[in-house]
This record gives structure tokens, C-alpha cells and sequence, in this order.
């Protein structure tokens, strides 16, 4: 029984694995979306929790003491990065796309008669609009009040703390476990679609003429997929901790307890391999199979934050987002990667997960028809 | 004792009116090659899968050498090369061979060595280590005998094996199985061809709409072919 297995996950194994497009869908596909995504998202991800610095002109009309001080207090800022175009008119100065404010000191600034001139690019994100008018404003007022640094004496009156970030994963945070599982679903198209080939081409048939048991041959399907998924999601994780540093600022930090991955892991891949069984059994042919497993994965992927971190999703969105399992996969590595949270805090979605693999399976063994 | 026995089997697939085998009896002696005729819908392929054991649900009685079926060593004793071509393409032969030959329970040593045999046996090899997806069909259908004659069954189930294939296959074919049959195995041939039925085997049973029409010895019919149309008609049988 033993060896019959091991021929029947070997068999299986050999066939998956020899196929270029499945090799293409389950580990270049992901490897793929990691590598470009990953790229796409760090601009969004440095704006919304690191900063960019603010790019600007600086346009000194006035020869006064006081004028170049500002001008040199505004370049030497650290939020800020001041480029050069020597004598254009403001609205060229903008249509270059890098320069988002123009600033102009004029002649007799210092008295208060003749404002600093702050020349917005109209897309400028409103957060930094205010924060560059704060800056150019306190800049000012040190400079026209002889107040050597604003900002110190600022520190004494207010003190600025930020909580720990516990819900906007770094690019490579959300990509990865996000497209290795995006992936790993996909498990279904080749899982489906070969079950179904055996079925049509009567090898299964033929199967059942020699004495093994229908569970070996459930077994001889689920075992071989099941550790192609957890290949998927450890050649993921390589890609993202090895490769991608290369290409991303921000390198991919394996948190605290990243032992909970080998949980996490092996309950996603019951649940992806459950779905895959369940699609092979209730699809009639290779071509409604493939749809509907193409179909359903992308659905979840969506729902599941997995496309658009659940973090950014507006509140509808992430409330929805409890009916994928995708999300529940997602959310346990992020536990992991991100929140460190304890195995108590991971468990909860680990059952979810289990859940939904075994509903998967009952369904599966109650709708294939094996002949 | 018969190689095979059906006694008054009744098979139905449930969806259908019609029974597909309706009290079906006939009998193989051991050591013939016996042929199953008949037209489309005659019950051909749903006999070998009662016999095989793919179908369990059947009234009557199915023996092999006395043992009554489904009976899982028994199964051991069949050797059975379905109508497609079931064997499995992005394998190697060789690769298709050991997997059946495990699942026939065959130690391992033993497998590769009638591996070797079987490939020989069907003029396959010098192919033993190509996929199966490159082969011809001929090839592809010699290796689906090749499948069916690794345990050294005893008894030979063949659903139409030369379907489709050029004549040099379906000769090589021919020839495997007289030898086969002539070195004692009972061989129960499927096919169309009246022709390779009536130059093969010794008996034949002829079936129509899941029922025996005729069973008994070929020398007793001149042309096979012309007794066939007598028997079923001359009418399509598009259903």
C-alpha cells in the first residue's frame, strides 16, 4: 500500500512538474507579480509612511541679508530637496513633473509688505501641500523674527509620537505571502485539470481495474499537490528574502515568531489543495474546471487584500473581505511579518482556514464521480 | 472450470430506459481467444468494465475460474486494455509501465524486468524512455497492451485494441496476441473488425442492445460479416 502511494504521488508529481505552463502559472506567475508589484508599490508605501521629501524651486528676487538667509534655511532643510532651473517662468518650472512648488522671495520680503510666494503644482497631494506651507511658514517667521531654530523651541511645547505600525505592510510584506497564495490557489487549475484528463483519457478507469482503494487514489492526488504548495510558498519566500532586497529599499523582515509560518503554511495548503479538489470534482470538463478556478481565485484575490492591501480598502471592503479564505491566509502571515503577534493571535484564522478546507473536501466527496 | 463466466448479468446506467446488458451470460474456455461482436450499443465495453470490476452494481454473476467477481486478487488475474488509449502521456513507457506494474502490487525488481519483456513483446523498445505524448498512435496503442500484459494476467480483456491505428501496428498486434494465446493465455477480443475476429478466435459471442444474440464455436459461421448483418440488421445504429 505503501509503495502504491509512493508510485501514485510519483506519478502525479512527474506529470505537474513537466508541464511548462504549470510550471509558469504556480512558480513564475508569482515570482513575477512579486518582483513588479512589489517595485509599484514602494512609491505608494514611502509617501504614506516614510515621507518623500518635497521638491522645489526656490525663486530669491531680493539681495538683503534676511532673503538669503531664508533661502538657505529652506535648502538646507532635511524635508526638502531643492532643484535648480535658473529663470523660467513658474508655469514651465511645474510642467517638468519632479518640481511641486515654486517658491518666490521677493524684494522687501522681510518687511511684511511683500509675501513669500508659494506656487503650487495644482496635482499636489494635500498633505504635502499643508506640510510645505507649515515649513516654508516656519522658515519665515524664524528668519524675519530672529528666532535661531523654531523648530527647538517647538519641542518644548509639543512632543509627536506614532504608534507603532502594526497595519501597513511594506511592499515585500504584502506581496509575498499575497502572491505566494494567490498562487497557491491556482493549484486548482492543474489539480482539475489533470483529474479530469484521467477521467476522460480512462486512465482513472483503468486505475480501478487493479486492486487499489479509491482513498489511496484521493491520496495520490491531494499529497503530490499539497507539496507543490508549500515548494510554492518557500520559493516565494526565497524570492522575497534573497532576491528582492536587490531591487526594493525596503528589505523583507521576517518578524518575530517566524517558526508560525510552518502552521500557517501547511493550513493554507490544506485549504488551497481542499479548494482544488472540490473544483476538480464539481467541474465537468477541463475547460469549465480552469474557468471556474481561474474565476473564483481572482474573486478572492480581490476581496481578499490581496490585489489592494486590506489596510487602504475603504470599510465595505474590508468587511467583505472576511468571506475569502485568501484574507484569512493573508491576514496570519501578516501576523506573523507584521504584527508579531503571539500563536494565540494567528490560531483563530488557522481554524478558518481548516474550516474552509474541510467543507472543500466534503463537497468534494460527496460530488466526484470517479467513472 | 471457465476462464470466465456471466451469468444473467443485468447492468444499467440509471440515466437510461434501456438496460446496457440485460440478463447477459456467456462463457470463455481457457486457453481460447473468444470474440465479442456486435454494433454500437451492444454492451461490449460496459461487460468489460462489469468484468473489470469498474462496475459493481449489477444483478447476476461474474466468475473467474470459479471465483466470483469483484474479488480483489482475482483482479491480479486480468489483464484489461480499454477501448482509449489509457495510458498516461507526459509519462515515459518505461515510467507508465512500473507505475501500473506498482499498482498491480508487483515488486520492483520484478517490474522492471517485465517491463522490459512487455516493451520487447510490443515493438516498443527502443522507446522505452520517450514520452508518451511524442509517440504515434499505433505506438500509444501497443503500449495500452503493453499495460494490460505486464502482470502476466491470465485472462485478457481487449476493447477494440487495433481502433485507429495503421496497418503495420494492427499487424504487430495480431501477431503478439496468437502468441500470447498460443503460449496458453484465454484472450476475450472486442472489436468491429469481423475480419481479425473471425481469423483469431475460436468462439464468438455476438451481442445486440445488451443481449446475446448468438454464442458459440466460429467454425460453425461462414462469414462472420454476413452473419453479423443478418443477425443485427442492416439499419444505423447512430443511438
Amino acid at each position: 500500500m505503501t509503495g502504491q502511494l509512493k508510485e501514485l504521488i510519483r506519478k502525479e508529481m512527474l506529470i505537474v512538474l513537466r508541464d511548462r505552463q504549470t510550471i509558469m502559472l504556480l512558480f513564475l506567475m508569482p515570482v513575477a507579480l512579486i518582483f513588479f508589484l512589489s517595485l509599484a508599490m514602494e512609491g505608494v508605501w514611502t509617501d504614506k509612511l516614510t515621507g518623500r521629501k518635497i521638491q522645489l524651486v526656490v525663486k530669491n528676487e531680493s539681495a538683503s541679508f534676511k532673503a538669503k538667509l531664508l533661502e538657505q534655511k529652506i535648502k538646507a532643510d532635511p524635508a526638502i530637496q531643492a532643484l535648480d532651473r535658473p529663470d523660467q517662468d513658474n508655469d514651465l518650472i511645474l510642467a517638468d513633473g519632479k518640481t511641486q512648488l515654486v517658491v518666490t522671495i521677493p524684494e522687501g520680503f522681510e518687511t511684511g509688505n511683500h509675501p513669500v510666494e508659494l506656487y503650487f503644482e495644482p496635482a499636489i497631494d494635500a498633505g504635502y501641500k499643508i506640510a510645505a506651507r507649515s515649513l516654508i511658514t516656519s522658515l519665515a517667521v524664524e528668519v524675519v523674527m530672529d528666532i535661531d531654530n523654531l523648530e527647538a523651541v517647538m519641542q518644548a511645547l509639543i512632543v509627536e509620537k506614532t504608534k507603532p505600525n502594526r497595519e501597513l505592510p511594506t511592499p515585500l510584506q504584502q506581496t509575498v505571502p499575497a502572491y505566494a497564495i494567490f498562487a497557491m490557489f491556482f493549484i486548482s487549475i492543474p489539480l482539475s485539470i489533470g483529474f479530469l484528463k484521467e477521467k476522460n483519457d480512462g486512465t482513472l478507469q483503468r486505475l480501478f481495474t487493479y486492486p487499489v482503494s479509491t482513498h489511496l487514489i484521493t491520496l495520490g492526488k491531494i499529497i503530490p499537490y499539497y507539496i507543490i504548495n508549500i515548494l510554492q510558498f518557500i520559493l516565494m519566500l526565497l524570492v522575497g528574502v534573497f532576491i528582492m532586497q536587490h531591487f526594493i529599499s525596503h528589505a523583507f523582515y521576517l518578524g518575530e515568531h517566524p517558526w508560525q509560518m510552518i502552521p500557517v503554511t501547511l493550513a493554507v495548503a490544506a485549504a488551497t489543495t481542499g479548494f482544488g479538489v472540490m473544483i476538480a470534482a464539481v467541474g465537468r470538463t477541463q475547460e469549465q474546471a480552469s474557468t471556474l478556478a481561474a474565476v473564483s481565485a481572482v474573486l478572492m484575490a480581490v476581496f481578499g487584500g490581496i490585489m489592494v492591501p486590506h489596510a487602504v480598502l475603504p470599510a465595505v471592503l474590508k468587511k467583505a473581505a472576511v468571506i475569502s479564505p485568501m484574507y484569512w491566509a493573508h491576514q496570519a502571515y501578516l501576523d506573523i511579518f507584521l504584527r508579531a503577534a503571539p500563536f494565540s493571535g494567528v490560531a483563530p484564522k488557522l481554524i478558518v482556514l481548516t474550516i474552509f478546507a474541510v467543507i472543500c473536501f466534503y463537497i468534494a466527496g460527496r460530488r466526484v464521480k470517479w467513472i | 472450470m471457465n476462464a470466465l463466466d456471466i451469468s444473467a448479468v443485468t447492468y444499467s446506467y440509471g440515466n437510461k430506459a434501456a438496460n446496457a446488458l440485460n440478463n447477459f451470460s456467456m462463457s470463455v474456455a481457457p486457453g481460447s481467444m473468444h470474440a465479442l461482436v456486435g454494433p454500437n450499443g451492444a454492451g461490449k465495453s460496459t461487460l468489460m468494465r462489469v468484468i473489470t470490476g469498474q462496475f459493481r452494481s449489477y444483478a447476476g454473476r461474474v466468475t473467474i475460474r470459479g471465483r466470483t467477481m469483484p474479488d480483489r486478487d482475482t483482479l491480479l488475474s486480468i489483464g484489461y486494455a480499454p477501448q482509449p488509449i489509457s495510458v498516461y502521456t507526459g509519462l515515459t513507457a518505461m515510467e507508465n509501465l512500473l507505475f501500473f506494474g506498482a499498482m498491480a502490487g508487483m515488486p520492483k525488481t520484478r517490474v522492471a524486468s517485465r517491463a522490459q519483456e512487455v516493451l520487447e513483446q510490443t515493438g516498443l523498445a527502443d522507446h522505452a524512455r520517450q514520452l508518451v505524448s511524442t509517440y504515434s498512435g499505433g505506438m500509444q496503442r501497443r503500449l495500452n497492451l503493453a499495460v494490460a500484459l505486464l502482470h502476466s494476467p491470465l485472462l485478457l480483456l481487449l476493447d477494440e485494441p487495433t481502433v485507429g491505428i495503421d496497418p503495420q501496428s494492427r499487424y504487430h498486434i495480431y501477431e503478439t496476441l496468437t502468441a500470447l494465446n498460443a503460449a496458453g493465455m484465454t484472450v476475450l477480443l472486442s472489436t468491429h473488425i469481423m475480419e481479425e475476429a473471425q481469423r483469431l478466435c475460436r468462439a464468438v459471442t455476438l451481442a445486440d442492445k445488451g443481449t446475446v444474440i448468438y454464442d458459440g464455436p466460429m467454425s460453425e459461421i461462414d462469414n462472420l460479416e454476413s452473419f453479423f448483418l443478418k443477425k443485427t440488421g442492416r439499419g444505423l445504429r447512430d443511438n
